[in-house]
């Protein structure tokens, strides 16, 4: 029998010898179990998160397509950005809630403190926006490239360092890739940048599910 | 090497499990009783006779806060249990290739 055989029968109590064959599969099989239930992200959350942004990109895209001059995008499109991106946070805060139950110590704390410096990061972004309109930017700079691709620039940039210094290479490099990704969809002007951000995320979050799924089973 | 260097208060399925699942939480983290009843499966007495084995050798640390119904117990592997862990993961390996 290999060494680490899922469908090996073992029996949880106590008594009797364990083969070491067995303990190594009861192992096996109990630490996949674990990481399972306390993975904060899961697979199958990355890919409800790749139609989210899907819909949310793509109603920008569908507002601002052939504007001439660029205005910015229309309210319902705003709405229909809010709402998915609402309906997400809740399920967010489900699966966290979920992952972290009966978890207590220090990293509980560590996250609390992730949480309210990512806050900082990502209003920083959008009062650097309110800068830029107030400095008088066009719009097709203030409503069209900076909130289409700066928020993932910066706070892509800000989880690249984090989770390089925690040598979470996995996290590390697919946050690179997110901030690569949006710093080629700026080029390609206000009204494309959209549909570009929207393809190019939801692309990198299924095939960062697949690799998970792929590196731990 | 032999089975029988493996660490005794480890290697019984229930006690590998728990001692498994504590060590995939990140150091300074613990447990609560039920959670780790739920992820076990084992029956509250039987999870409180292996978790009372492995405290008296100092491998884990219950704490309990709260008093009667508020009252919560949590658990966590003692840097002795990790360190007791890593080494029968070590032996076991080294136990695999031997055979």
């Amino acid at each position: 029998m290999p060494a680490h055989d899922h469908t090996h029968e073992v029996l949880p109590d106590d008594g009797g010898d364990l083969d070491p064959r067995a303990a190594a599969a009861l192992l096996d099989q109990t630490t996949r179990r674990t990481n399972r239930e306390l993975d904060l992200h899961p697979p199958l959350l990355m890919l409800a998160a790749a139609p989210v942004v899907l819909i949310a990109y793509g109603a920008i895209w569908l507002s601002v397509r052939g504007q001439h001059p660029y205005t910015g995008p229309s309210l319902g499109a705003l709405a229909v950005l809010y709402g998915t991106l609402i309906a997400f946070g809740v399920l967010l805060a489900v699966v966290t809630r979920r992952a972290t139950s009966g978890v207590s110590g220090r990293s509980s704390q560590r996250r609390r403190g992730e949480a309210i410096a990512f806050a900082v990061v990502w209003t920083s972004v959008y009062v650097f926006q309110g800068a830029l309109h107030h400095a008088g930017a066009s719009k097709a700079i203030a409503y069209g490239i900076h909130p289409a691709a700066a928020p993932l620039i910066i706070v892509g940039s800000a989880a690249a360092a984090y989770e390089a210094a925690k040598e979470n290479w996995e996290w590390s490099g697919y946050s690179c890739a997110v901030v690569a990704l949006a710093c080629a969809g700026a080029f390609t002007g206000p009204e494309t940048v959209w549909a570009v951000m929207g393809v190019g995320l939801a692309a990198l979050l299924i095939a960062r599910a697949a690799s998970r799924i792929w590196l731990h089973n | 090497m032999s089975a029988q260097e493996l660490d005794p208060l480890i290697h019984v399925p229930a006690r590998l499990r728990i001692v498994a699942t504590l060590a995939a939480l990140p150091e300074g983290d613990a447990l609560s009783f039920p959670r780790l009843q739920d992820m076990i499966g084992l029956t509250p007495g039987n999870l409180i006779t292996h978790l009372r084995k492995l405290e008296e050798a100092g491998y884990i640390d219950t704490e309990k806060t709260g008093n009667g119904s508020a009252s919560r117990t949590s658990v966590a592997l003692t840097r002795a249990g990790r360190s007791a862990f890593e080494t029968y993961t070590e032996a076991l390996r080294g136990l695999l290739g031997d055979l």
